[in-house]
Formats: C-alpha cells, structure tokens, sequence
C-alpha cells in the first residue's frame, strides 16, 4: 500500500516538489488559495462545454495537485481546450477561480517547463510581443481606420486630454469585419457630443492573455508597462473599451498590479445614455433580434442588461432570447486564447462551439444575433456560413445596429 | 559540438519599406528589425544539436541594437554564449563584406559547425554561408532540412531539398558551414519573461573593428514594384461569364 502510494506520487514522488512550488505560485494570485476549498463535486467539469474532450477535466486537475501529480498535467492537452467561457468559475460552489487562476497558471507552468504551447496561439504570442497586436499588423496602423470613419476620432498625444479615453483594442483596430463597428461607434460617440480621444498608435494589445488564460504573464506584464505608461501621459476621467477582454485586462488586472482605472465597456456607457439614444433614432429596425452574452462581460463580469437596454432603444426591433441566456449562455469559443486553437480545439472536439451557437440563435427565428465582444463578429460570420444559415442569419455587433438606426451608417469621408 | 549560428537584422516587412532621398537604399528610419526567418531556423537546428550531443551553441547577432535584443532571446532559447558584431545599415545585405568580416573570428572560434539561414531576405549576392565557407576553407551545403552528426563529430549527415519535393541525404566533412532552410522542428518559444531576464543579465563579446574593403555589389537604384496589367473582372451571371470565358479563348487562340 506504501509502495502504491509511492508511485503515485502522494509520497515523495518527484512531481510532489513541483506541484508545491506551483501550488505556492498559485497561492500568490487573488483567491489562488481557494484551490484548497475543493469539494470534488465536479460542477466544473459538468457545465464545461468541452469537458467531454478532455483527459483530465478541471476535478480531475484539482484532484492531480492534491496527490503531487502536478507532471501529469504537463502530458495533457486539457490544459489547451479551455475556451474561457467562465461556466466552471461562475458555478463552483467553492467560488475557485478556476479559468483565470488555475488553468491560467497551469498554462504559465507549461511555458515555463519548455512544454511548449501549441503553434497557432505560439504565433499570437511571439506577434503580439513583437507588434502590440496578435494579427502581426503594423503598429503604425493601428488608428488607419480613423480615415475612414467620417467625423473626427482625435488621437490624444501625451499632454493632452478628454473627458472619454476611448480603448480601441486590436481587432476593433484592424481586423476588416470589426472596423465598420469601431467606425459605428466613433459616430455614436461624435453625435452624442462625447470629449473623446484614442491613444492611436501608443495604444497596444491589453494583454488580457494573462487573465483570458493564456498564461503568459511576462508578456502580459511588459504590455501592462507601456500602456499604463502612455495612459499616465493623457488625463482623462474614464476609459471606454469595445471589447469585454479588455475591459476585464483594464478595470481587474491594472487595478491588482497598482494602476485603478474607471472602465466602461461601450454597451454600458450608452446604455446610460438610452433615453438621448431614443431621442436620436431615425429609423426603424423591423427585425427580430436575439442577443449573445458575451462570457467576457456576462458571467465573468456580471454585465447582462446593458446590451439589452441599447438594443431596446431601436424602434422596431423584437428582442428574443435564445435558450441558453445570460449565466447560461454558449461560449463562442474564442475566449482564453482559444480564437488561437480553433484547430487545435477541434481536432479534439470536432462540433465547434460557434457553430452550436448560430444554429441556437436560428432556432429562435431570429433575423440577426446581436453580440457586444468583437471577437463573436468574425467566429459566428463564419459559423453561419458553415452551418448553411447565410441570408437567413445575420451576425452584428450592437453599436453597428444602433448607429444604423440613427441614420449615421454608410460611407463618409471626415 | 562546438556550435555557431549567424543572426542577421533584417528589415521587417511589416512596415513599409521607404527608399531614401538617395534613390538606392532605404530610409534607415523607416525601418523595423526583424531576426532573418532562416537564421531562426540555423538557431533552432543548432539547439536541437546541442540537445542530442553535449556541446556548446554560440549566437552571433549582426546588425545595430536590435541584434543585441536577438541574442538576448538566443540565450534564452539555449544558447550559450552571445556575440555582437555591429554592421552598418548600408553594409548589411552585402555577403562579401560579412564573410570577409567575419572570417577570422569563426575560424579563431573552432567550431565544428557554423549554421545560418540559407538566404537573408535583404541579401544583394549570393548566399552568406557558401562565401563564409570559401574563405574558411571548408565545405559548405545549403538548403538543408536536418542535420545529424556522427559519433565521433568528424561528419555531418544533412538533409537537403530539391525541387519538386525529392530530398536529398548527403555525407559532408567537419567543420562546415551549413544553409539552413529550415529545422527539423519549427523554432520554439520561449516566454517573453525569460526573455526579459536574459537581456538583463546578457553579456555579450563584441567583435569589433571596420568593415574591410572587399570587391562586392553596388545598388545603384531602387525601385518600387509597379503594377503594370490589371486584372480585368468578368461581371453577370454564370452563363454570361461561361460565354465570356468561350470567347476570351478563342479570340486569343489558345486552344
């Protein structure tokens, strides 16, 4: 029975040394030390939407690190499949931070090991280290959109100030499919009469990679340096995002590393403003609208109503909501780092999450799935194409819908 | 096994290259740097050398500062030692000019082998390891895929590519110089923290002392590419684009 327990590591077996290290590292962060409260009721493992793939499932790594086993988990994919979507977190009895903690500091230890991590999110990695955005984009170009956004988006230099410090984050930024949402938000900003400003090309990646679970926290800390030193150089009163990973990087993890901001995501800060949005809105929107709760803003920060609250200021429209809603939502699959593994992820699961979700939203006879996180723009685009829904489903971010209602959409030049 | 790996900067294309006031080089301070993608791989190959026999794998980074930056990452990755060779902006994709520099250095070093990316993306001449290989007096192959090495480390068993996917395995004699195109294994990450950590505690030897006078190549200008022929698009419907299809054929006689 000694000998037995020897080999599996609960005695002095060489994994135990590591596993305490990395439980001492984990019990550094905020309620790292929760680890400890683990009931092993497997809650986590249950509401996981791609524990069925793993080989070791959340209970089971908790219950690895108990018995020394810290090793095993470096030969497991698992620790790769977690799309951040926040179901285990939101529902542990324990209240374990379990994706931003545990799965966050797994990861950390296999970089750090010389594991390894898988090519696709290696790549994001070494482009967001080298140009301030994952997509390997000019960092000179980061505000080029600002050209064709038709009023004037003022880029703040150091010195200067705004009532709004607008955080554009990098697919707003660059990608092709979210600008016409950035640009959409730029006129709600313009005509709402907001003092606003960006920080242009002084702006780089938010390095939610650390927090979504990525797990590379070197690279999240040297992003934390140049931002918080550029954001020190402009006064401001609060900072609005686009996108709920930033807003999560911002308002959370600058705070817990020594720099309080007061954040806003964009859903938020107009939804204050609904009843001037009514006042602005043009034209009606005859369609019904069932609306995704992005994991990012609704179970990791608790943010459910404000996208609904702008979307109901459209006249016409009729909101739906899908099944799964709020806390329950579907993940898009693309949180965590995992909008780098989409391949690796289904090659192991091979039913992509973003593809569930649309046929969800088609189900409620919607006409368009409105998303408030820019990375469901592109994932569920594509998952409506693949799942054969094009020209009955439309994907779109609410800033788009409510600038289309206000008469602000189309071509313009500044 | 005593290991060399050449580092070139390179501009990045990332950003847009500028051509210079003087029509024949470009503006130095338009530039990003970028470590040369097959250097990358000569580095890789190096490590998984050093992997499978003891030994010792020096990083030589060219270029201005950010070479220092790349043998900062080198050393992180496994390297051993760091040295920096300072190269002027305008000298840099000149292969006669930097194998002449850099040949009593590698000689002085005894390696066994000296790997590097088998072309640079700014290179103006041939190839730096076929001219670093004549002036060491030493065999050279390039293009190479994997390279194992003997027991005793007196040879090398290279893999090399050819056109149209035939793979070539050849025998060569130590010490060479060796073209990487790429490793067996993509080159690996490390974190960007220790990165940070070996650019703090870096020391790096500095080869130093001018450029010498070789014979080489002289830009004489640069130029943009331009487009010239647009792509014409057919519009209409699928049969409308068929006939449109039928009688671009015919008319320019193709079939």
């Amino acid at each position: 029975m000694q000998a037995e327990a020897k080999s599996m590591g609960v005695e002095g077996g060489k994994g135990v040394d590591a596993t305490k290290a990395f439980l001492g590292r984990l019990s550094l962060l905020p309620d790292g030390d929760r680890i400890a409260a683990c009931i092993q009721c497997g809650m986590c493992s249950g509401s996981c939407p791609v524990g069925y793939a793993m080989d070791i499932n959340p209970r089971m790594m908790i219950a690895k690190l108990r018995a020394g086993r810290v090793d095993d988990l470096y030969r497991s994919s698992s620790i790769w499949l977690c799309v951040a979507c926040f179901n285990c977190t939101y529902r542990c009895p324990s209240n374990i931070p379990i994706t931003d903690r545990l799965i966050a500091s797994l990861r950390e230890e296999l970089l750090a090991g010389g594991v390894g991590v898988p090519p696709e999110l290696q790549a994001a990695f070494e482009k967001t280290a080298r140009y301030g955005n994952p997509f390997g984009e000019s960092p000179k170009k980061r505000d080029a959109w600002t050209k064709e956004a038709g009023v004037e988006v003022p880029v703040l230099e150091p010195g200067d100030s705004a009532d709004v410090l607008w955080w554009v984050g990098c697919f707003g930024s660059y990608n092709k499919r979210n600008r016409k949402d950035t640009i959409a938000l730029a006129r709600l900003l313009d005509v709402l009469g907001v003092d606003f400003g960006i920080l242009g090309t002084d702006e780089w990646c938010s390095g939610d990679l650390r927090c979504t679970s990525q797990g590379e926290e070197g690279l999240f800390d040297a992003l934390y340096r140049h931002n918080t030193a550029q954001l020190s150089k402009r006064k401001y009163k609060e900072v609005l995002v686009g996108d709920p990973h930033a807003f999560n990087a911002l308002s959370k993890e600058y705070k817990r590393l020594g720099t309080p901001l007061k954040v806003r995501h964009y859903t938020q800060f107009l939804a204050e403003r609904a009843p001037e949005l009514r006042r602005l809105m043009k034209q009606t929107m005859q369609a019904k609208v069932t609306y995704h709760d992005a994991c990012c803003l609704g179970r990791r920060n608790n943010e459910y109503e404000a996208p609904r609250i702008v979307l109901e200021t459209i006249p016409g429209i009729r909101l739906v909501d899908m099944p799964r809603n709020r806390e329950n939502a579907l993940c898009c699959g693309g949180g965590g780092g995992a909008n780098w593994l989409d391949s690796f992820i289904w090659e192991r699961t091979r039913v992509p999450l973003p593809v569930q979700r649309v046929q969800e939203a088609a189900k409620t006879g919607a006409d368009i799935l409105a998303v408030s996180c820019p990375l469901e723009i592109p994932r569920f685009d594509d998952a409506i194409k693949t799942s054969g829904l094009e020209g009955r489903l439309r994907v779109r971010e609410v800033s788009e819908m409510a600038a289309e209602a206000m008469g602000l959409s189309g071509a313009r030049v500044a | 096994m005593k290991a060399a790996v050449i580092l070139r900067q390179v501009p990045d294309v990332v950003e847009e290259l500028v051509i210079a006031e003087d029509g024949r080089s470009l503006s130095e301070d338009d530039v990003m740097y970028i470590t040369n993608e097959l250097d990358e791989h000569a580095l890789e190959q190096a490590l998984l050398l050093k992997a499978r026999h003891t030994g010792t794998v020096t990083a030589i980074g060219l270029g201005g500062d950010a070479a220092r930056d790349a043998l900062a990452t080198s050393v992180a990755k496994g390297a051993d030692e760091a040295v920096f060779v300072p190269i002027d902006f305008a000298a840099r994709g000149d292969n006669c000019v930097l194998s002449a520099h850099l040949a009593a250095a590698l000689k002085a070093g005894g390696y066994d082998v000296v790997l590097t990316g088998v072309y640079a993306t700014d290179q103006l001449d041939a190839g730096l390891g076929g001219l670093l290989a004549a002036r060491l007096g030493i065999p050279y192959v390039g293009g190479l895929s994997g390279v194992q090495l003997d027991a005793g480390g007196r040879k090398a068993v290279v893999h090399k590519e050819y056109p149209g996917g035939r793979l070539g395995v050849m025998e060569v004699d130590l010490p060479a110089v060796l073209g990487i195109q790429s490793a067996e294994q993509p080159p690996r990450y490390v974190p960007v923290s220790k990165v940070m950590q070996a650019r703090r505690t870096l020391r790096v030897k500095e080869l130093k002392g001018p450029l010498p006078q070789v014979a080489g190549v002289t830009v004489r200008k640069l130029l943009k590419p331009e487009s010239s022929a647009h792509a014409k698009m057919l519009e209409g419907d699928e049969d409308a684009v068929a006939g449109q299809i039928v009688n671009l054929v015919k008319e320019r006689g193709l079939l």
